[in-house]
Protein backbone atom coordinates (compact mmCIF):
# COMPACT_ATOMS: atom_id res chain seq x y z
CA UNK A 1 0.00 0.00 0.00
CA UNK A 2 1.55 3.29 -1.08
CA UNK A 3 0.43 6.17 1.33
CA UNK A 4 0.56 9.50 0.51
CA UNK A 5 3.04 11.52 2.28
CA UNK A 6 2.03 13.47 5.31
CA UNK A 7 2.01 17.28 3.96
CA UNK A 8 3.83 20.16 5.72
CA UNK A 9 2.27 20.71 8.74
CA UNK A 10 4.27 24.14 9.50
CA UNK A 11 6.21 26.46 7.68
CA UNK A 12 9.55 24.69 9.11
CA UNK A 13 8.56 21.84 7.01
CA UNK A 14 8.62 23.58 3.70
CA UNK A 15 11.90 23.85 1.64
CA UNK A 16 13.40 27.30 1.74
CA UNK A 17 13.31 27.86 -1.42
CA UNK A 18 9.45 27.08 -1.30
CA UNK A 19 8.93 30.23 1.10
CA UNK A 20 11.41 32.56 -0.69
CA UNK A 21 10.21 35.75 -1.93
CA UNK A 22 10.41 36.42 -5.68
CA UNK A 23 12.30 39.05 -6.75
CA UNK A 24 10.88 42.38 -7.70
CA UNK A 25 9.27 43.09 -11.61
CA UNK A 26 12.08 44.60 -13.88
CA UNK A 27 11.15 46.90 -16.48
CA UNK A 28 10.19 45.22 -19.76
CA UNK A 29 12.84 46.90 -22.42
CA UNK A 30 15.48 45.27 -20.30
CA UNK A 31 15.01 41.70 -20.87
CA UNK A 32 13.52 42.56 -24.92
CA UNK A 33 10.79 41.70 -26.42
CA UNK A 34 9.48 37.94 -26.63
CA UNK A 35 7.86 36.53 -29.65
CA UNK A 36 5.34 33.53 -29.79
CA UNK A 37 6.94 30.26 -31.49
CA UNK A 38 6.26 28.96 -34.90
CA UNK A 39 4.78 26.11 -33.78
CA UNK A 40 2.92 28.17 -30.96
CA UNK A 41 1.02 29.91 -33.70
CA UNK A 42 0.54 27.92 -35.98
CA UNK A 43 -0.70 24.95 -33.67
CA UNK A 44 -3.11 27.77 -31.94
CA UNK A 45 -4.12 29.52 -34.52
CA UNK A 46 -4.96 26.27 -36.46
CA UNK A 47 -6.99 25.69 -33.31
CA UNK A 48 -9.20 28.85 -33.66
CA UNK A 49 -9.73 29.16 -37.15
CA UNK A 50 -11.30 25.13 -36.49
CA UNK A 51 -13.38 26.07 -34.05
CA UNK A 52 -14.39 28.96 -35.60
CA UNK A 53 -15.36 27.31 -38.60
CA UNK A 54 -17.36 25.02 -36.71
CA UNK A 55 -18.99 27.23 -33.86
CA UNK A 56 -20.34 28.94 -36.87
CA UNK A 57 -24.35 28.98 -36.17
CA UNK A 58 -26.98 27.95 -38.59
CA UNK A 59 -30.34 29.17 -38.28
CA UNK A 60 -32.21 26.87 -39.56
CA UNK A 61 -35.82 29.25 -39.97
CA UNK A 62 -33.90 32.05 -41.77
CA UNK A 63 -34.62 31.71 -45.55
CA UNK A 64 -36.04 29.09 -48.35
CA UNK A 65 -32.68 27.64 -48.86
CA UNK A 66 -32.38 26.45 -45.07
CA UNK A 67 -35.78 25.32 -44.70
CA UNK A 68 -35.43 22.35 -47.48
CA UNK A 69 -35.15 18.89 -46.99
CA UNK A 70 -31.78 18.09 -46.90
CA UNK A 71 -32.25 14.99 -49.03
CA UNK A 72 -33.30 17.37 -52.12
CA UNK A 73 -29.98 19.75 -51.74
CA UNK A 74 -27.50 16.83 -51.34
CA UNK A 75 -29.05 15.41 -54.35
CA UNK A 76 -29.10 18.94 -56.47
CA UNK A 77 -25.42 19.18 -54.82
CA UNK A 78 -24.37 15.93 -56.77
CA UNK A 79 -25.55 17.05 -59.88
CA UNK A 80 -24.67 20.56 -59.96
CA UNK A 81 -20.66 19.36 -59.31
CA UNK A 82 -21.23 16.83 -62.42
CA UNK A 83 -22.35 19.44 -64.52
CA UNK A 84 -19.40 21.63 -63.22
CA UNK A 85 -16.93 19.43 -63.16
CA UNK A 86 -17.55 18.41 -67.28
CA UNK A 87 -17.46 22.38 -68.36
CA UNK A 88 -15.18 23.69 -70.47
CA UNK A 89 -16.10 26.74 -71.40
CA UNK A 90 -14.71 29.36 -68.73
CA UNK A 91 -17.09 31.71 -69.65
CA UNK A 92 -19.94 28.91 -68.41
CA UNK A 93 -18.46 29.13 -65.41
CA UNK A 94 -18.75 32.57 -64.82
CA UNK A 95 -22.36 32.43 -65.49
CA UNK A 96 -22.59 29.89 -62.95
CA UNK A 97 -20.69 31.43 -60.37
CA UNK A 98 -22.93 34.44 -60.72
CA UNK A 99 -26.35 32.04 -60.35
CA UNK A 100 -25.07 30.43 -57.20
CA UNK A 101 -24.10 33.79 -55.78
CA UNK A 102 -27.60 35.01 -56.81
CA UNK A 103 -29.28 31.96 -55.10
CA UNK A 104 -27.08 32.11 -51.95
CA UNK A 105 -28.00 35.94 -51.73
CA UNK A 106 -32.07 34.79 -52.37
CA UNK A 107 -31.65 32.61 -49.81
CA UNK A 108 -30.42 34.76 -46.84
CA UNK A 109 -26.51 33.59 -46.77
CA UNK A 110 -24.27 36.46 -45.08
CA UNK A 111 -22.85 37.24 -48.36
CA UNK A 112 -19.60 38.50 -47.42
CA UNK A 113 -18.60 35.65 -45.43
CA UNK A 114 -19.54 33.34 -48.27
CA UNK A 115 -17.62 35.29 -51.09
CA UNK A 116 -14.69 35.40 -48.64
CA UNK A 117 -14.69 31.76 -47.66
CA UNK A 118 -14.40 30.99 -51.49
CA UNK A 119 -11.91 33.19 -52.50
CA UNK A 120 -9.40 32.76 -49.09
CA UNK A 121 -9.36 28.84 -50.10
CA UNK A 122 -9.25 29.01 -53.81
CA UNK A 123 -5.98 31.59 -54.42
CA UNK A 124 -4.45 29.67 -51.51
CA UNK A 125 -4.97 25.96 -52.53
CA UNK A 126 -5.67 26.02 -56.32
CA UNK A 127 -4.26 29.40 -57.75
CA UNK A 128 -1.01 28.27 -56.42
CA UNK A 129 -0.77 24.53 -57.90
CA UNK A 130 -2.10 25.70 -61.27
CA UNK A 131 0.41 28.66 -61.74
CA UNK A 132 3.22 26.87 -63.15
CA UNK A 133 0.44 25.25 -66.00
CA UNK A 134 0.15 28.88 -66.98
CA UNK A 135 3.77 29.22 -68.24
CA UNK A 136 5.27 28.22 -71.63
CA UNK A 137 7.45 25.86 -70.76
CA UNK A 138 4.73 23.96 -69.07
CA UNK A 139 1.09 24.62 -71.47
CA UNK A 140 2.96 26.06 -74.95
CA UNK A 141 1.32 28.28 -76.94
CA UNK A 142 0.41 31.83 -77.72
CA UNK A 143 2.82 33.81 -75.75
CA UNK A 144 0.34 36.84 -74.14
CA UNK A 145 2.83 38.39 -71.46
CA UNK A 146 6.27 37.55 -72.40
CA UNK A 147 8.51 37.14 -69.16
CA UNK A 148 12.28 35.43 -70.16
CA UNK A 149 13.67 34.54 -73.41
CA UNK A 150 15.24 30.73 -73.61
CA UNK A 151 17.53 30.32 -76.86
CA UNK A 152 16.15 32.78 -78.35
CA UNK A 153 12.71 31.94 -78.07
CA UNK A 154 10.38 34.49 -76.17
CA UNK A 155 8.80 32.28 -72.39
CA UNK A 156 6.19 33.56 -70.45
CA UNK A 157 2.30 33.39 -69.88
CA UNK A 158 0.51 31.51 -72.67
CA UNK A 159 -3.25 32.21 -73.84
CA UNK A 160 -3.99 28.42 -73.48
CA UNK A 161 -2.18 27.96 -70.04
CA UNK A 162 -4.31 31.15 -68.61
CA UNK A 163 -7.42 29.56 -70.44
CA UNK A 164 -6.87 26.40 -69.11
CA UNK A 165 -5.61 27.64 -65.30
CA UNK A 166 -9.09 30.07 -65.25
CA UNK A 167 -10.91 26.85 -66.04
CA UNK A 168 -9.80 24.73 -62.77
CA UNK A 169 -9.95 27.86 -60.32
CA UNK A 170 -13.41 28.31 -61.53
CA UNK A 171 -14.51 24.88 -61.03
CA UNK A 172 -13.02 24.80 -57.78
CA UNK A 173 -14.54 28.16 -56.95
CA UNK A 174 -17.97 27.16 -58.32
CA UNK A 175 -17.83 23.77 -56.53
CA UNK A 176 -16.68 25.18 -53.55
CA UNK A 177 -19.30 27.22 -53.60
CA UNK A 178 -21.64 24.70 -54.37
CA UNK A 179 -20.83 23.15 -50.84
CA UNK A 180 -20.52 26.45 -48.91
CA UNK A 181 -24.45 26.81 -49.84
CA UNK A 182 -25.60 23.51 -48.74
CA UNK A 183 -23.40 23.62 -45.40
CA UNK A 184 -24.18 27.21 -44.64
CA UNK A 185 -27.95 26.18 -44.99
CA UNK A 186 -27.85 22.82 -43.44
CA UNK A 187 -26.96 21.77 -39.73
CA UNK A 188 -24.70 19.55 -39.71
CA UNK A 189 -26.48 17.03 -37.76
CA UNK A 190 -29.53 17.11 -40.71
CA UNK A 191 -26.76 17.03 -43.23
CA UNK A 192 -25.83 13.54 -41.98
CA UNK A 193 -29.27 12.65 -41.49
CA UNK A 194 -29.34 13.20 -45.34
CA UNK A 195 -26.89 10.68 -45.81
CA UNK A 196 -27.99 8.14 -44.03
CA UNK A 197 -31.41 8.65 -45.74
CA UNK A 198 -30.01 8.44 -49.02
CA UNK A 199 -28.37 5.12 -48.49
CA UNK A 200 -24.64 6.04 -46.79
CA UNK A 201 -24.20 3.40 -44.56
CA UNK A 202 -25.46 4.43 -41.15
CA UNK A 203 -22.45 3.01 -39.44
CA UNK A 204 -20.43 5.51 -41.93
CA UNK A 205 -22.43 8.03 -41.32
CA UNK A 206 -22.11 8.03 -37.27
CA UNK A 207 -18.10 7.77 -37.99
CA UNK A 208 -18.06 10.86 -39.28
CA UNK A 209 -20.02 12.46 -36.87
CA UNK A 210 -18.43 11.06 -33.80
CA UNK A 211 -14.99 12.26 -35.91
CA UNK A 212 -16.51 15.65 -35.79
CA UNK A 213 -17.82 15.76 -32.16
CA UNK A 214 -14.50 14.95 -30.79
CA UNK A 215 -12.31 16.96 -32.81
CA UNK A 216 -13.83 19.72 -30.39
CA UNK A 217 -12.14 17.30 -27.32
CA UNK A 218 -9.00 17.31 -29.09
CA UNK A 219 -8.72 20.88 -30.16
CA UNK A 220 -9.56 21.60 -26.49
CA UNK A 221 -6.56 19.33 -25.47
CA UNK A 222 -3.94 20.82 -27.75
CA UNK A 223 -5.25 24.49 -26.72
CA UNK A 224 -4.60 22.89 -23.03
CA UNK A 225 -1.28 21.71 -23.58
CA UNK A 226 -0.13 24.74 -25.57
CA UNK A 227 -1.28 27.10 -23.17
CA UNK A 228 -0.04 24.85 -20.36
CA UNK A 229 3.58 25.19 -22.13
CA UNK A 230 3.34 28.67 -22.42
CA UNK A 231 2.26 29.35 -18.69
CA UNK A 232 5.91 27.70 -17.80
CA UNK A 233 8.19 29.03 -20.53
CA UNK A 234 10.23 31.73 -18.72
CA UNK A 235 12.96 31.86 -20.96
CA UNK A 236 12.81 32.88 -24.83
CA UNK A 237 10.54 30.49 -26.86
CA UNK A 238 13.10 27.65 -28.03
CA UNK A 239 12.30 27.68 -32.26
CA UNK A 240 14.54 24.91 -32.82
CA UNK A 241 15.00 21.17 -30.63
CA UNK A 242 12.67 22.14 -28.32
CA UNK A 243 9.60 22.70 -30.38
CA UNK A 244 10.01 19.28 -32.19
CA UNK A 245 10.63 17.82 -28.92
CA UNK A 246 7.29 19.19 -27.33
CA UNK A 247 4.92 18.26 -30.93
CA UNK A 248 6.50 14.70 -30.01
CA UNK A 249 5.31 14.98 -26.11
CA UNK A 250 1.82 16.44 -27.38
CA UNK A 251 1.32 13.87 -30.05
CA UNK A 252 1.83 10.89 -27.92
CA UNK A 253 -0.28 12.49 -25.36
CA UNK A 254 -3.15 13.30 -27.45
CA UNK A 255 -2.69 9.90 -29.09
CA UNK A 256 -2.74 8.11 -25.66
CA UNK A 257 -6.18 10.20 -24.30
CA UNK A 258 -8.18 9.69 -27.84
CA UNK A 259 -7.04 5.99 -27.07
CA UNK A 260 -8.55 6.14 -23.37
CA UNK A 261 -11.32 8.40 -25.04
CA UNK A 262 -12.58 6.10 -27.84
CA UNK A 263 -12.61 2.91 -25.21
CA UNK A 264 -14.84 5.28 -22.63
CA UNK A 265 -17.17 6.31 -25.72
CA UNK A 266 -17.72 2.98 -26.51
CA UNK A 267 -18.65 1.92 -22.57
CA UNK A 268 -20.77 4.56 -23.06
CA UNK A 269 -22.33 3.42 -25.56
CA UNK A 270 -22.65 0.16 -24.75
CA UNK A 271 -23.91 0.88 -21.42
CA UNK A 272 -26.86 2.08 -23.34
CA UNK A 273 -27.82 -0.83 -25.14
CA UNK A 274 -25.79 -0.40 -28.47
CA UNK A 275 -24.91 -3.28 -29.99
CA UNK A 276 -23.46 -2.33 -33.55
CA UNK A 277 -26.66 -0.96 -34.67
CA UNK A 278 -28.05 3.08 -35.26
CA UNK A 279 -31.39 4.31 -35.04
CA UNK A 280 -32.73 7.63 -36.16
CA UNK A 281 -35.39 8.84 -34.24
CA UNK A 282 -37.26 10.90 -36.89
CA UNK A 283 -37.04 10.58 -40.66
CA UNK A 284 -38.02 14.07 -42.66
CA UNK A 285 -40.53 14.28 -45.20
CA UNK A 286 -40.09 15.11 -49.05
CA UNK A 287 -42.23 17.94 -49.66
CA UNK A 288 -43.24 19.49 -52.85
CA UNK A 289 -40.86 22.05 -52.91
CA UNK A 290 -38.12 19.56 -52.51
CA UNK A 291 -39.19 17.65 -55.62
CA UNK A 292 -38.88 20.93 -57.40
CA UNK A 293 -35.45 21.70 -55.73
CA UNK A 294 -34.06 18.07 -57.27
CA UNK A 295 -35.82 18.75 -60.55
CA UNK A 296 -34.52 22.32 -60.93
CA UNK A 297 -30.94 21.34 -59.94
CA UNK A 298 -31.29 18.25 -62.75
CA UNK A 299 -32.49 20.66 -65.51
CA UNK A 300 -29.80 23.81 -64.58
CA UNK A 301 -26.98 21.09 -64.97
CA UNK A 302 -28.35 19.61 -68.37
CA UNK A 303 -28.54 23.96 -69.38
CA UNK A 304 -24.72 24.69 -67.67
CA UNK A 305 -23.82 21.80 -70.03
CA UNK A 306 -25.79 22.48 -72.91
CA UNK A 307 -24.72 26.37 -72.91
CA UNK A 308 -21.16 25.09 -72.51
CA UNK A 309 -21.36 23.01 -75.53
CA UNK A 310 -22.56 25.79 -77.53
CA UNK A 311 -19.73 28.20 -75.81
CA UNK A 312 -16.80 25.74 -76.21
CA UNK B 1 -33.71 -16.37 -14.37
CA UNK B 2 -33.78 -13.61 -16.54
CA UNK B 3 -33.95 -10.35 -14.88
CA UNK B 4 -36.92 -9.36 -16.38
CA UNK B 5 -38.73 -11.42 -13.85
CA UNK B 6 -39.55 -9.16 -10.77
CA UNK B 7 -36.66 -9.82 -8.15
CA UNK B 8 -38.01 -10.90 -4.86
CA UNK B 9 -37.41 -8.51 -2.27
CA UNK B 10 -34.70 -10.26 -0.27
CA UNK B 11 -32.73 -11.22 -3.55
CA UNK B 12 -29.66 -7.88 -3.59
CA UNK B 13 -29.37 -6.68 -7.10
CA UNK B 14 -25.95 -7.08 -7.04
CA UNK B 15 -24.35 -9.48 -5.02
CA UNK B 16 -20.04 -9.24 -5.22
CA UNK B 17 -18.03 -12.43 -3.50
CA UNK B 18 -14.16 -11.87 -3.48
CA UNK B 19 -14.31 -9.71 -6.23
CA UNK B 20 -10.63 -8.84 -7.79
CA UNK B 21 -9.47 -6.70 -10.58
CA UNK B 22 -6.32 -6.25 -11.94
CA UNK B 23 -4.89 -3.79 -15.08
CA UNK B 24 -2.59 -5.61 -17.44
CA UNK B 25 -2.27 -8.44 -15.33
CA UNK B 26 0.01 -6.50 -13.32
CA UNK B 27 -1.58 -3.37 -11.28
CA UNK B 28 -4.36 -3.93 -8.96
CA UNK B 29 -7.59 -1.86 -9.03
CA UNK B 30 -9.73 -4.47 -6.99
CA UNK B 31 -8.58 -7.11 -4.70
CA UNK B 32 -10.92 -9.48 -2.54
CA UNK B 33 -14.01 -7.06 -2.58
CA UNK B 34 -17.65 -8.56 -0.97
CA UNK B 35 -20.83 -6.92 -0.69
CA UNK B 36 -24.38 -6.76 -1.93
CA UNK B 37 -26.92 -4.32 -3.07
CA UNK B 38 -29.88 -4.38 -2.19
CA UNK B 39 -33.26 -2.71 -3.97
CA UNK B 40 -33.62 0.95 -3.86
CA UNK B 41 -30.14 1.39 -1.40
CA UNK B 42 -28.77 4.72 -2.07
CA UNK B 43 -24.88 3.18 -1.39
CA UNK B 44 -21.23 5.20 -1.71
CA UNK B 45 -18.51 3.49 -3.22
CA UNK B 46 -16.03 6.05 -1.05
CA UNK B 47 -12.48 5.80 -1.51
CA UNK B 48 -9.02 8.12 -2.31
CA UNK B 49 -7.96 8.36 -6.15
CA UNK B 50 -6.87 5.31 -7.82
CA UNK B 51 -8.57 2.97 -5.07
CA UNK B 52 -10.47 1.30 -7.33
CA UNK B 53 -13.98 3.18 -7.22
CA UNK B 54 -14.56 3.82 -11.21
CA UNK B 55 -13.39 0.00 -11.98
CA UNK B 56 -15.95 -1.01 -9.59
CA UNK B 57 -19.02 0.95 -11.10
CA UNK B 58 -17.98 -0.39 -14.56
CA UNK B 59 -17.98 -4.00 -13.09
CA UNK B 60 -21.39 -3.21 -12.42
CA UNK B 61 -22.08 -1.56 -14.97
CA UNK B 62 -21.30 -5.16 -17.55
CA UNK B 63 -18.63 -3.18 -19.15
CA UNK B 64 -15.47 -4.84 -17.84
CA UNK B 65 -15.62 -7.75 -16.30
CA UNK B 66 -13.60 -9.22 -12.62
CA UNK B 67 -10.07 -10.91 -13.20
CA UNK B 68 -11.59 -13.02 -10.01
CA UNK B 69 -14.50 -13.90 -8.43
CA UNK B 70 -17.83 -13.20 -8.80
CA UNK B 71 -20.71 -10.60 -9.43
CA UNK B 72 -24.52 -11.53 -9.94
CA UNK B 73 -26.83 -9.11 -10.94
CA UNK B 74 -30.79 -9.39 -10.70
CA UNK B 75 -29.94 -13.01 -9.57
CA UNK B 76 -27.88 -13.90 -12.80
CA UNK B 77 -24.19 -13.86 -12.83
CA UNK B 78 -23.10 -10.88 -14.66
CA UNK B 79 -20.25 -12.28 -17.04
CA UNK B 80 -18.94 -11.11 -20.70
CA UNK B 81 -20.48 -14.83 -21.92
CA UNK B 82 -23.73 -13.77 -19.95
CA UNK B 83 -24.46 -10.78 -21.95
CA UNK B 84 -23.77 -12.37 -24.72
CA UNK B 85 -27.44 -13.46 -24.78
CA UNK B 86 -29.64 -10.80 -26.63
CA UNK B 87 -32.26 -11.20 -24.05
CA UNK B 88 -30.10 -10.66 -20.89
CA UNK B 89 -27.85 -8.01 -22.25
CA UNK B 90 -31.40 -6.14 -23.54
CA UNK B 91 -32.68 -6.66 -19.70
CA UNK B 92 -29.95 -5.21 -18.00
CA UNK B 93 -28.88 -2.71 -20.04
CA UNK B 94 -32.47 -1.55 -19.77
CA UNK B 95 -32.39 -1.78 -15.89
CA UNK B 96 -28.75 -0.74 -15.33
CA UNK B 97 -27.58 3.48 -16.29
CA UNK B 98 -24.08 4.66 -15.55
CA UNK B 99 -23.10 8.39 -15.69
CA UNK B 100 -19.65 8.85 -16.64
CA UNK B 101 -17.54 11.28 -14.66
CA UNK B 102 -16.40 12.79 -17.81
CA UNK B 103 -19.62 13.77 -20.07
CA UNK B 104 -17.54 13.99 -23.17
CA UNK B 105 -17.02 10.33 -23.17
CA UNK B 106 -20.89 10.22 -22.67
CA UNK B 107 -22.25 13.21 -25.02
CA UNK B 108 -21.44 11.10 -28.56
CA UNK B 109 -23.88 12.37 -30.63
CA UNK B 110 -24.29 15.25 -33.08
CA UNK B 111 -26.70 16.84 -31.13
CA UNK B 112 -28.25 16.67 -27.30
CA UNK B 113 -31.96 14.95 -29.17
CA UNK B 114 -29.56 12.19 -31.24
CA UNK B 115 -27.69 11.87 -27.75
CA UNK B 116 -30.90 11.54 -25.52
CA UNK B 117 -32.88 9.77 -28.19
CA UNK B 118 -30.40 7.03 -28.29
CA UNK B 119 -30.78 4.51 -25.51
CA UNK B 120 -34.45 4.57 -26.21
CA UNK B 121 -34.12 3.75 -30.08
CA UNK B 122 -31.35 1.03 -28.62
CA UNK B 123 -33.66 -0.02 -26.72
CA UNK B 124 -36.61 -0.93 -29.61
CA UNK B 125 -38.86 1.70 -28.16
CA UNK B 126 -41.35 2.97 -31.16
CA UNK B 127 -40.27 6.43 -32.22
CA UNK B 128 -43.19 7.97 -31.04
CA UNK B 129 -42.32 6.99 -27.39
CA UNK B 130 -38.88 7.33 -27.87
CA UNK B 131 -40.15 11.55 -28.47
CA UNK B 132 -42.43 11.59 -25.51
CA UNK B 133 -39.77 10.55 -23.21
CA UNK B 134 -37.32 12.50 -24.66
CA UNK B 135 -39.73 16.10 -23.63
CA UNK B 136 -40.15 14.41 -20.88
CA UNK B 137 -36.75 14.23 -19.28
CA UNK B 138 -35.83 17.45 -20.80
CA UNK B 139 -38.41 19.17 -19.00
CA UNK B 140 -37.26 17.29 -15.78
CA UNK B 141 -34.29 18.05 -16.47
CA UNK B 142 -35.02 22.15 -17.54
CA UNK B 143 -32.80 21.79 -20.59
CA UNK B 144 -35.43 21.67 -23.25
CA UNK B 145 -34.01 24.79 -24.63
CA UNK B 146 -30.54 23.14 -25.65
CA UNK B 147 -32.26 20.04 -27.48
CA UNK B 148 -30.18 21.54 -30.96
CA UNK B 149 -27.33 22.18 -30.22
CA UNK B 150 -24.33 20.38 -30.36
CA UNK B 151 -22.56 19.06 -27.55
CA UNK B 152 -19.19 21.49 -28.18
CA UNK B 153 -21.84 24.33 -27.82
CA UNK B 154 -22.73 22.78 -24.49
CA UNK B 155 -21.29 23.99 -20.63
CA UNK B 156 -19.73 21.40 -18.43
CA UNK B 157 -22.52 21.51 -16.28
CA UNK B 158 -24.81 21.56 -19.28
CA UNK B 159 -22.89 18.25 -20.53
CA UNK B 160 -23.50 16.82 -17.37
CA UNK B 161 -27.23 17.27 -17.47
CA UNK B 162 -27.33 15.86 -20.96
CA UNK B 163 -25.22 12.45 -20.01
CA UNK B 164 -27.56 12.41 -17.44
CA UNK B 165 -30.80 12.98 -19.62
CA UNK B 166 -29.79 10.16 -21.26
CA UNK B 167 -29.33 7.83 -19.45
CA UNK B 168 -32.60 8.98 -16.79
CA UNK B 169 -34.93 8.77 -20.61
CA UNK B 170 -33.94 4.39 -20.88
CA UNK B 171 -36.13 4.30 -16.83
CA UNK B 172 -33.07 2.12 -15.19
CA UNK B 173 -34.04 0.75 -12.19
CA UNK B 174 -30.30 1.14 -10.59
CA UNK B 175 -28.06 4.25 -11.87
CA UNK B 176 -24.53 4.21 -11.11
CA UNK B 177 -23.21 7.30 -10.98
CA UNK B 178 -19.04 8.37 -11.31
CA UNK B 179 -18.14 11.51 -9.24
CA UNK B 180 -21.67 12.59 -9.92
CA UNK B 181 -20.30 16.73 -8.19
CA UNK B 182 -17.02 17.14 -9.58
CA UNK B 183 -16.12 19.92 -11.70
CA UNK B 184 -19.96 21.80 -10.89
CA UNK B 185 -20.68 24.76 -9.45
CA UNK B 186 -22.33 24.88 -5.91
CA UNK B 187 -25.60 25.85 -7.68
CA UNK B 188 -25.69 22.61 -9.65
CA UNK B 189 -24.46 20.54 -7.29
CA UNK B 190 -27.58 20.79 -5.10
CA UNK B 191 -29.81 20.59 -8.35
CA UNK B 192 -27.95 17.09 -8.58
CA UNK B 193 -27.96 16.12 -5.31
CA UNK B 194 -31.49 17.30 -4.79
CA UNK B 195 -32.47 15.14 -8.47
CA UNK B 196 -30.14 12.12 -7.08
CA UNK B 197 -32.41 12.16 -3.69
CA UNK B 198 -36.03 12.38 -5.77
CA UNK B 199 -34.82 9.28 -7.59
CA UNK B 200 -33.96 7.17 -4.50
CA UNK B 201 -37.36 8.66 -3.56
CA UNK B 202 -39.04 6.93 -6.60
CA UNK B 203 -37.18 3.29 -5.50
CA UNK B 204 -34.47 3.64 -7.76
CA UNK B 205 -31.02 1.67 -6.15
CA UNK B 206 -28.08 4.51 -6.86
CA UNK B 207 -24.82 3.96 -6.73
CA UNK B 208 -22.04 6.51 -6.48
CA UNK B 209 -18.26 6.37 -6.60
CA UNK B 210 -16.86 9.83 -4.60
CA UNK B 211 -14.66 11.08 -2.40
CA UNK B 212 -16.55 14.07 -1.83
CA UNK B 213 -17.40 13.62 2.13
CA UNK B 214 -19.07 17.39 2.28
CA UNK B 215 -22.21 15.91 -0.19
CA UNK B 216 -22.06 12.28 0.85
CA UNK B 217 -24.71 12.15 3.61
CA UNK B 218 -27.23 13.57 1.08
CA UNK B 219 -26.25 11.41 -1.77
CA UNK B 220 -26.36 8.14 0.35
CA UNK B 221 -27.13 6.34 3.30
CA UNK B 222 -24.77 3.71 2.90
CA UNK B 223 -21.09 3.49 2.46
CA UNK B 224 -18.34 1.06 1.34
CA UNK B 225 -14.99 2.54 2.13
CA UNK B 226 -12.13 1.35 0.49
CA UNK B 227 -8.65 1.14 1.18
CA UNK B 228 -5.70 2.59 -0.77
CA UNK B 229 -4.68 -1.18 -1.39
CA UNK B 230 -8.00 -1.57 -2.74
CA UNK B 231 -9.70 -3.35 -0.46
CA UNK B 232 -13.17 -2.86 1.54
CA UNK B 233 -11.93 -1.21 4.63
CA UNK B 234 -15.76 -0.27 5.74
CA UNK B 235 -19.44 -1.48 4.98
CA UNK B 236 -21.68 1.23 6.90
CA UNK B 237 -24.45 3.45 7.48
CA UNK B 238 -22.86 7.06 5.66
CA UNK B 239 -23.51 8.58 9.42
CA UNK B 240 -21.99 6.27 10.83
CA UNK B 241 -18.79 6.13 8.24
CA UNK B 242 -18.69 10.23 8.64
CA UNK B 243 -18.44 9.42 12.32
CA UNK B 244 -15.36 7.40 12.12
CA UNK B 245 -12.42 9.73 11.69
CA UNK B 246 -10.33 6.53 12.22
CA UNK B 247 -11.88 4.65 8.96
CA UNK B 248 -11.72 7.60 6.99
CA UNK B 249 -8.01 8.49 7.74
CA UNK B 250 -6.88 4.66 7.07
CA UNK B 251 -8.75 5.27 4.05
CA UNK B 252 -6.60 8.41 2.87
CA UNK B 253 -9.87 10.50 2.37
CA UNK B 254 -9.21 12.92 5.59
CA UNK B 255 -5.51 13.78 7.31
CA UNK B 256 -4.77 13.76 11.18
CA UNK B 257 -4.57 17.55 11.53
CA UNK B 258 -7.34 18.64 9.56
CA UNK B 259 -10.41 15.82 10.08
CA UNK B 260 -13.64 16.18 7.75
Amino acid sequence: MTRGAAPPRSRADTPAWLVQPQAPLRPGSRVGRRRASFLERTLGDGAEVFRRAMYAEIDGSRGALQRLDPRAKLVALVALLVAVALVHSPLTLVVGYAAIVAVAWAGGVPMRSFVRRVWLVVPAFTAVAVAPATLSVVTPGQIVVPLWTWHGAPQGLTRQGLLAAALIVLRVACSVSLVLLVTLTTPWNRLLGALGALGVPRIFVTIIAMAYRYLFVLLGNITDLLMARKARTVRPPDHGAGDRRFVGAAVGTLLGKSHHLAEEVHQAMVARGYAGRHYALERSRFVAADVLVVLAALAAAVVILGVDRVLR
Amino acid sequence: MSCAEELPASEPVYAVRNLTYTYLGRFAALSGVSFDVRRGERVALLGANGSGKSTLLKILAGLIHPTSGHVAAFGKALTETALMEEQFNRDFRSRVGIVFQNPDTQVFSATVREEIAFGCLQLGLPPEEAQQRLDDVLRLLEITDLVERAPFQLSGGQKKKVALASVLVMNPEVILFDEPTAALDPRTQHWLIDLIGALGEAGKTIVVATHDLHTLADLTDRALVFAEDHTLLADAPTPAILADPAALLRANLIHDHRPY
